[in-house]
């Protein structure tokens, strides 16, 4: 054991110094300083200095297809800004970090932009998922997290902001968003109603919840379930389990899906089965634009239902506006345009008119502007948060894929703006 | 309640088909060089995009493009082992080689991000939705022609093992690498070879994935767990193991999904935890030739 | 001979005291927030890796499913804290609990993967892991299902919490590369490398395989679960898919690989250098895809420059610039022992 003689002395020293350590740990910890940078305190030596705001995207991983479409929102905000003359005279300038969808990643990103960057503001991330870490370090360091994509319950009872009531999403809160579905069926004669439905689920805290409403009012309604079950977000294989949908021949399908994959697989078995349902509607999907399209093709998009609060067509001027510059910076057609770039320009919206109102980016008086009960507008419609930070006048609507791959308006069929829904279903191509 | 059974039993013998064919790669290398290559996953996207370029952008079928794609991924498994897995010796050598391939899959993926962006994609043709009706179940053309395929594949890997020179200098390898040497099998070429073949069939596991599923630069990552599993029950380095494995997995997970599709996975992983146990080396593994 | 072995532990006791000063000081010189954390997780991750190393390096049984201890450390403190309505600084006082349920869930689930070697574990390892994060999934009502569960909110300024987490974790990584340290030169490590070189060999010998197995996995899935905890109160959440992460368990093992297995400071270095580069270079390199094709350069050039590991390589390197050419001392000694303890010492450089 001679040649473990290195290691002896290693090991002496090394306990040594630990214990060192351990004693400068706890003096350093009792002793620790309080310093801390706060929010808004970047606030700019000349008042032409730009406004930085960070924000943190899931570039990468598995939020990447939409981390990205999110990030055109928001430059195409930032540029609209600018063109127009900035923020109280000052122009607007994004540092956006990739949190690879991790919440570790996104967590540090928000550091970096708060402690490090000195942003004046902030804007969310991507999903639900990355929202409450996010948020909880936006709360420490006393900034508003103004955000579209964390519409989960969780996000806004999360203790961090039970305490800091700094999260604000502008999009549809996403329990009643099926309702208008629900509704329109309930307006249909009984002998046109379905007589089944089948409610597949995706295990997520976005796609479900919706879902799982819609089955106990459809239920009510007399339209009896014949297949509900919750399938893991990572299956091997959506195959199986939408054979054995397939298999019931359902009249109607509420897939609780929360991507393009999902769906689209679903929609490849039902083809192979030759099972056409006369509805088919989805909570996440054919929002997407010509991401969705291009996957499942144009033919057998027509006739694909999805609940949102935004669709290209609608027709409030900045969003036409919006969905101009869009096509104009990106090209294709306005139906391409994924609703997460409108979630993603809404932020941007609201967050500049807390900035004018406040005159100036004190994030204190930012959070209590808009916990105030003002109304304000985005491309998406009014926005007014309630005491959690959820948006309560936003209204749910369910679009269709229409003929010539048009994406459009159809529920509910009073609301400006609808065109006839078409159902049944047309047949998948051959 | 049968019928619905039959059904599952059906979906997980045409999904395991595809499995199989990316599992068939991962199984080959593993056999004879003793690594597990981590970049299994994303090589099965890598070949899911460029049958996607050929289709989209050159109009050339699905199964007419692996006359491409597959000698291309052979080239590339080629210089993966050539440049970096060769030059790896020694005790470390299995775990350095799960570095080497974990870099290969960042930098592949990494790379397929910069040429594709993060949107999904789907092989299309018109086999892929069309089915045939056989004794009143709906046949897809894709999953038939993907399992024959499967079959083709398999049986020309084991001509190829059992038939041929390269074959027997492989088996050898398998069995003792300091043995092969010593009766004069070049087993650095073997390897290098025996790593593009592993490569090259993952070309065909990966078109077929992108038929059947949609795929996006990080959709290679929830696969590699899975066909690692596959490949050890099946018995490591038993291609016909690899496609028993796979579809043994496939219509277990689809017929507890009859009851409850949360669950499916895990009945899987515990029936695997459960055959590892009782048989160490999978269904048709042989005992390990060398010593521990 | 005696004098270069005084003058060694002299050198080594410095370079320990410098290093140990360093990182009590690390926040107090860097005390942004945005520094410190990639202090705390470069602690969180030293701990996870040495406390890998411990089991899979020493004993060669790699482990793939140590996120298993790490998600239940993290779900455990989680759930007591919601269940027991424990709220403040209070909340640290659960995190004994993350490690005693690592350790709690590490006897059963290692009686039944200890029993097979080589790849037959690492997968079982990877099919165990699969099966707990379908439970957190899948048991709702206890583990608060897709939505995850939340930490208690701790109302404290950003560079405080960090600084007192950066302590924690601290404390976390001494105690744990103390008792790897301790291991190593025990018995009991001796057992585990025994095992690792021959364990039929050593079972003749009298080791008692499956009970120094399975104490060194109780002992490293102990150590992660009261890891796990820390990471959850750090990020105040956790949900199924970050507390059972496929990537942390890949993680874990590059980082050790990288650094040099079974060694005990290759962990320590592997987990300092790529934790942080991989937080930096994602937050950095966000235009493009650069940041991973950096990583991956990253590992493919210390794959070719130093094929066993840092510390390993660089222990051969200095071992030949100090003989140039005389037979080294290890090198001696090495040939002197049986021929697989030959092997070890070499791997076991530094």
């Amino acid at each position: 054991m001679r040649s473990d003689l290195p290691w002896l002395s290693r090991n002496a020293a090394a306990v040594g110094a630990i214990a060192v350590a351990s004693v400068t740990a706890l003096a350093a910890c009792s002793s620790s300083s309080t310093s801390s940078s706060s929010a808004g305190s970047s606030s700019s030596p000349s008042s032409k200095a730009p406004i930085t705001i960070g924000a943190s995207l899931s570039l990468t991983g598995d939020f990447s297809a939409d981390g990205q479409a999110f990030q055109r929102g928001y430059q195409l905000w930032a540029k609209d800004v600018n063109s127009s003359g900035g923020l109280l005279g000052r122009t607007v300038q994004l540092k956006i970090l990739n949190d690879n969808s991790s919440p570790t990643q996104v967590q540090t990103n928000y550091q970096t932009l708060f402690a490090s960057d000195h942003v004046a503001l902030a804007f969310g991330p991507f999903s639900s998922l990355l929202t409450t870490p996010s948020a909880s370090v936006a709360a420490r360091y006393g900034y508003a997290l103004v955000e579209g994509a964390g519409g989960a319950p969780a996000v806004f009872s999360s203790p961090a902001n039970m305490s800091a009531h700094n999260v604000f999403d502008v999009s549809l809160p996403i329990t009643d968003e099926m309702i208008p579905f629900v509704n329109w069926v309930a307006s249909l004669p009984p002998s046109e109603r379905p007589a089944t439905a089948a409610y597949p689920m995706a295990e997520d805290p976005f796609a479900d919840p919706p879902v799982q409403l819609a089955q106990a009012k459809l239920q009510a309604l007399g339209v009896k379930t014949v297949y509900s079950k919750i399938f893991p977000e990572e299956e091997s294989s959506y195959k199986p389990a939408a054979d054995q949908v397939a298999a019931t021949g359902a009249q109607a399908v509420l897939l609780g899906s929360t991507d393009v994959p999902t769906v689209a697989a679903f929609m490849q078995a039902f083809a192979q089965q030759h099972y056409n349902p006369k509805m088919f509607i989805c909570a996440a999907g054919p929002d997407q634009g010509a991401a969705f399209v291009s996957v499942v093709g144009k033919q057998n998009a027509t006739g694909m239902m999805v609940p949102n609060g935004w669709y290209p067509g609608y027709a409030n001027p900045d969003s036409q506006k919006m969905v101009q510059a869009y096509v104009a910076q990106y090209g294709g057609n306005p139906s391409d345009v994924n609703a997460d770039v409108a979630e993603a320009y809404s932020v941007g919206q609201v967050m500049a008119q807390a900035v004018k109102a406040t005159g100036g980016t004190d994030n204190a008086k930012i959070i209590s502007y808009l916990h105030s009960g003002v109304t304000l507008s985005t491309v998406q419609g009014p926005v007014k948060f309630n005491e959690l930070g959820m948006n309560d006048s936003a209204a749910a609507f369910v679009f269709q894929w229409q003929k010539d791959t048009t994406f459009r308006q159809v529920l509910p069929a009073s609301a400006p703006g609808s065109v006839p829904i078409i159902n049944p279903k047309p047949g998948w191509a051959s | 309640m049968a019928r619905q059974v039959y059904q599952a039993v059906v979906d997980g013998i045409l999904v395991g088909g595809v499995y199989a064919l990316m599992a068939v790669g991962l199984t080959l290398i593993f056999g004879v060089l003793d690594i597990i290559n981590i970049a299994q996953g994303v090589l099965v996207i890598l070949g899911a995009y460029l049958s996607y370029v050929l289709s989209v952008r050159l109009h050339i079928d699905l199964f007419v493009g692996l006359a491409i794609t597959v000698p291309a991924m052979f080239v590339i498994g080629v210089v993966l082992q050539w440049a970096f897995i060769r030059r790896l010796r020694g005790r470390e050598r299995t775990a350095m080689t799960l570095l080497v391939t974990y870099a290969a899959a960042l930098i592949i993926e990494g790379s397929l991000y910069e040429a594709f962006g993060p949107d999904y994609k789907q092989l299309s043709a018109p086999y892929v939705t069309s089915s045939v009706h056989v004794l009143g179940f709906y046949l897809p053309y894709i999953y038939l022609y993907g399992f024959a395929l499967a079959v083709v594949i398999i049986a020309g890997i084991y001509a190829l093992l059992y038939r041929t020179r390269f074959g027997r200098s492989v088996r050898a390898t398998t069995q003792d690498e300091t043995a092969a040497r010593l009766i004069g099998i070049d087993t650095s070429r073997v390897a290098t070879l025996t790593f593009g073949i592993g490569v090259a069939v993952t070309a065909v596991g990966g078109m077929m994935f992108g038929a059947t599923n949609s795929f996006n630069p990080n959709s290679g990552y929830d696969l590699i767990s899975r066909l690692l599993a596959i490949i050890i029950l099946g018995g490591l380095g038993s291609i016909g193991g690899a496609l028993a494995a796979s579809v043994f997995m496939l219509t277990l997970e689809s017929v507890v999904d009859i009851w409850s599709p949360q669950w499916a996975i895990a009945v899987f992983y515990a029936a695997l935890v459960v055959v590892l146990v009782v048989r160490p080396t999978g269904f048709f593994g042989r005992a390990p030739a060398r010593a521990q | 001979m005696m004098g270069t072995v005084t003058r060694q532990r002299i050198a080594a006791a410095l370079a320990l005291a410098v290093l140990a000063g360093a990182a009590v000081t690390f926040p107090l010189v860097f005390s942004s927030p945005a520094t410190t954390n990639y202090g705390v997780y470069a602690l969180i991750f030293v701990t996870a890796v040495s406390a890998w190393n411990v089991f899979s390096g020493f004993s060669g049984y790699i482990s793939l499913g140590q996120a298993v201890f790490f998600g239940s450390g993290a779900y455990a403190v989680g759930i007591a804290a919601r269940d027991w309505h424990v709220s403040g600084v209070a909340v640290f006082g659960l995190l004994p609990l993350g490690a005693a349920v690592g350790a709690a869930i590490a006897v059963p689930f290692g009686l039944v993967a200890l029993r097979v070697r080589r790849h037959t574990f690492i997968v079982i390892t990877i099919a165990v892991f699969f099966i707990f994060q379908l439970m957190a999934y899948n048991l709702s009502s206890f583990t608060g299902g897709s939505v995850g569960v939340s930490a208690p909110f701790l109302p404290w300024t950003a560079t405080t919490f960090n600084e007192r987490f950066y302590y924690i974790a601290l404390a976390c990584a001494v105690v744990m590369i103390v008792i790897a340290a301790g291991v190593r030169r025990s018995r009991f490590g001796l057992q585990l490398r025994a095992i690792r070189d021959d364990e039929d060999r050593a079972r003749g010998l009298g080791v008692h395989a499956m009970r120094v197995k399975l104490a060194a996995f109780a002992l490293s899935a102990a150590v992660t679960g009261l890891v796990g905890g820390v990471w959850f109160l750090y990020l105040t959440q956790v949900q199924p898919p970050s507390g059972f992460d496929p990537l942390f368990d890949l993680s874990v093992v590059l980082m050790a690989f990288f650094g040099g297995v079974g060694t005990i400071s290759g962990p320590v270095l592997g987990a300092l250098i790529i934790e942080p580069a991989q937080l930096y270079l994602t937050a950095t390199y966000t235009n493009g895809y650069i940041s991973e094709i950096m990583l991956g350069a990253l590992f493919l050039a210390v794959v070719l420059f130093m094929p066993r590991g840092i510390i390993p390589t660089a222990g051969e390197w200095i071992t030949r610039l100090r003989t140039r050419g005389r037979p080294a001392v290890p090198a001696a000694a090495a040939a002197a022992a049986p021929q697989s303890a030959g092997k070890a010492a070499a791997g076991d450089t530094a």
